[in-house]
């Protein structure tokens, strides 16, 4: 076990520009807030954010959709985020997700608290879960309409989590910019 | 994090490397499950701190031709909406300079001194700014805290609430739950839904099994805002609870909301007799990281003051959904008792928390609630889970179902009203099944999804929802879609249960009903004595006049026999 070696992947992504709307509808834009890779590299679950995008982005691809990465500085409400990236998305979907994990599947027109899904208690989102997530993106990108990804619920994620995803909201706050637009990443995986 | 596992000292008695030799103590104190709670330490630049943050404001207000022109240390031209709104609604002004110069370690000590009656600390007390509420409670200890919320809460005998939840919305086994709560002594029962569209007929199957009791158990079901209150309109709850404040003005916009339309909700409920109180807690503006670097006690003593200010009687707080925050900071325990305090020295009810998780420890879920538990608050839980954790669809309670015989015993032991008693399995048996047979026939009536037998029996003795057989959520949803589409309402199933021998649990729906259209029970902590004559109780006409020994409510006489029938107690006589 000690010897195992575990195979690491990391993440980089590389400001391409401020972010155009799309115009191709097999896209899925997947909105990563400010802090993400950044302020850490995992979420709250322990989760690598480079596996965890490229589950996402591989649950798109064996769809056929493909993927573009948006990175909001200005904002780091989830559901802003999501809907802001699902009005750049050629499809009218997008992927959201915090630093900490928390992510939901967003639709152009809909409110900002009012999404298609949403996976709340980040310590529980495993890469299972992200891929079937990029998945069910793919489908709604379609114009399917999919079985929600199944929600984990435990008791005892508040207890263990609460404080600590308070404490990482507010250490990403810092990483805000209200002055700087969506900007658009290129993601490279090494 | 090293290749190199091998042990290795060097000799200073320190030990190196990956394989450090462990304490076999601190090997089996990690084992213990308070390590699994989140703990995280005092950071005040931001907020992350339970009371006292350097960034809270001192107290002061200047009123000028009845209006107060500066609080707090900001000018009125400074004012954000909840400084405006609280200056202008929440506090007595003619009172507020005389209150705000008050000493506030003499003010404190009059709060545990028994010589000083209630009524004198609530007339200045209500001419408070938040800064000076938070001044006067952090010269407390949590003792002190303990003793002033004994003198200080509105209702002279305390109370508790409970939730009754299925994870399948299962209605014959809510309402079975139901009457069991009622019978064991909840003035309030409190449901919530896996499945939204479900909320019609979960309230009323818990509305039929909280009136199969006593009679007068006040329930609620916690649901979308204009869903809530049509339940309410329609006779199938009786009170609203879900209602948030918050502390700083960034988290109220988030919710599209301000306290002008909060207080517009709450004349919603009021105006049809419905009672109705708050909910707020520590920790939800440092959840949404806009805590502005104040103390968690002095964002809540805002909560409290826009309650006030709404003209609403009472608050649900001491944590609640975000107590893991609170909690997780040193002196958090401690604060939401104060804050719990803050709100009785707002002369407003409280339902006092102790209703979510924030542990995996049986002695810290234990020690938080003592101060409400010894003190006696209007509810101590703001609910109890009725059923098991698991059917809990409020993501879990501090106690439980599983701890019933637990909490009784601790009343018991230390003779204190914690607002349940013991009750025996026969008569609980019974109580269930002529809920369910209620239900059962209301359905049917009603042409809903057949109760079956086999769903009547398995209700009659479940512990929780894995108990009972499989039932069709599609179907139950289409019912209550029937049910809202139809118009169904209180009076339809009062004559429903009258035509089919079930008169005892009609007089009691229609006497909610009644209860609503003469409004008593939405006065100032509220509730029906619960004996089937529907007597209101409250602050009132029945205030809290603890003094000391000898005085406000005590557990003796009756009461206190009820409490003493431990069903696995050894009688002397049997040996």
């Amino acid at each position: 076990m000690a010897q195992a070696q575990q195979q690491k992947r990391s993440l980089k992504l590389t400001e391409k520009g401020v972010a155009e709307e799309g115009t191709d509808t097999d896209e899925v834009v997947i909105s990563i807030s400010a802090g993400f890779n950044e302020m850490k590299d995992e979420t709250l679950a322990g989760e690598k954010h480079a596996d965890v995008l490229r589950e996402m982005m591989a649950g798109l691809e064996e769809e056929g959709v493909t993927a573009r990465v948006v990175r909001f500085y200005d904002n780091l409400d989830l559901g802003v985020i999501g809907l802001e990236g699902a009005k750049l998305s050629g499809s009218g979907i997008s992927i959201g997700i915090q630093t900490r994990g928390t992510t939901l599947i967003h639709q152009e027109d809909l409110v900002p608290l009012n999404n298609l899904e949403l996976f709340p208690q980040a310590p529980l989102i495993d890469l299972e879960t992200f891929r079937a997530i990029g998945k069910n993106a793919a489908l709604y990108a379609k114009g399917d309409t999919p079985e929600p990804v199944p929600v984990a619920n435990d008791p005892m994620a508040r207890p263990k989590y609460q404080a600590l995803a308070a404490l990482w909201h507010i250490k990403e706050m810092q990483h805000k910019d209200e002055s700087k637009e969506p900007t658009e990443m290129e993601v490279s995986f090494e | 994090m090293t290749e190199d596992d091998s042990h290795r000292t060097d000799g200073s008695g320190e030990l190196e490397g990956a394989a450090r030799k462990r304490s076999k103590r601190f090997e089996t104190l990690d084992e213990r499950a308070v390590t699994e709670d989140g703990f995280v330490n005092e950071w005040p630049e931001v907020g992350f701190v339970a009371m006292e943050s350097p960034n809270d404001p001192e107290p002061s207000v200047t009123v000028e031709d009845g209006t107060i022109v500066e609080m707090d240390g900001k000018d009125r031209a400074e004012f954000d909406f909840l400084d405006r709104f609280i200056a202008d609604y929440a506090l007595n002004v003619e009172k507020a300079e005389e209150a705000v110069a008050v000493d506030s370690v003499s003010f404190a000590r009059d709060l545990v001194d028994i010589n000083v009656p209630r009524d004198e600390i609530v007339e200045l007390s209500t001419a408070m700014t938040p800064a000076k509420l938070c001044e006067v409670v952090n010269q407390l200890d949590t003792a002190e805290i303990i003793m002033a919320m004994k003198k200080m809460r509105t209702r002279k005998n305390p109370g508790n609430q409970c939730h009754v939840t299925s994870v399948e919305d299962n209605v014959a086994q809510i309402a079975a739950d139901a009457a069991e709560a009622a019978l064991r002594g909840f003035y309030e029962a409190e449901n919530t839904v896996g499945v939204a569209r479900m909320a019609p007929l979960t309230a009323l199957a818990q509305q039929i099994g909280a009136q199969c009791g006593r009679g007068g158990v006040i329930t609620q079901c916690a649901v979308e805002e204009a869903t809530e209150l049509e339940l309410g309109m329609r006779g199938m709850t009786g009170y609203a609870e879900t209602v948030s404040v918050y502390g700083t003005e960034d988290v109220f916009k988030d919710g599209d909301d301000t306290p002008w339309s909060k207080a517009f909700l709450a004349s919603g409920y009021a105006s049809r007799g419905l009672k109705m109180r708050y909910t707020s807690g520590a920790g939800a503006e440092l959840n949404m990281g806009q805590a502005e670097g104040k103390s968690m006690l002095y964002l809540e003593s805002r909560c409290v003051l826009v309650t006030k200010g709404c003209g609403v009687q009472g608050l649900q707080n001491g944590g609640i959904s975000c107590i893991a925050i609170p909690t997780s900071v040193p002196g958090g325990v401690k604060e939401v008792a104060a804050e719990n305090l803050i709100t009785m020295l707002a002369d407003l009810e409280v339902a006092s928390g102790n209703d979510q998780t924030f542990t995996h420890s049986d002695k810290r879920r234990t020690a938080r609630m003592m101060p409400q538990f010894l003190a006696g608050t209007d509810f101590i839980f703001s609910g109890y889970s009725a059923v098991p954790n698991y059917d809990n669809m409020f993501a879990g309670s501090t106690f439980d179902s599983s701890d019933f015989d637990e909490y009784n015993v601790m009343q018991r032991d230390l003779q204190v009203e914690g607002g349940t008693n013991p009750v025996d399995e026969e008569t609980v048996i019974e109580h269930r099944e002529r809920a369910v047979r209620a239900l059962q026939v209301v359905f049917d009536e009603l042409g809903f999804p057949p109760i079956t037998e086999e769903e009547v029996e398995a209700a009659i003795y479940a512990d929780g929802s894995k108990d009972m057989p499989d039932r069709s959520i599609a179907d139950d949803i289409q019912a209550a879609e029937e049910m809202m589409d139809e118009n169904v309402t209180g009076a339809d199933v009062v004559r429903i249960l009258a035509k089919n021998g079930f008169d005892d649990i009609a007089e009691n729906l229609l006497g909610m009903l009644k209860g609503r259209v003469a409004g008593d029970y939405i006065q100032t902590s509220a509730v029906f004595e619960g004996d089937g004559d529907f007597d209101v109780v409250s602050a009132v006409n029945n205030p809290n006049d603890y003094q000391g020994p000898g005085t406000g409510h005590r557990l003796e006489g009756e009461e206190w026999e009820k409490k003493k029938e431990l069903r696995f107690a050894t009688d002397p006589e049997d040996i």
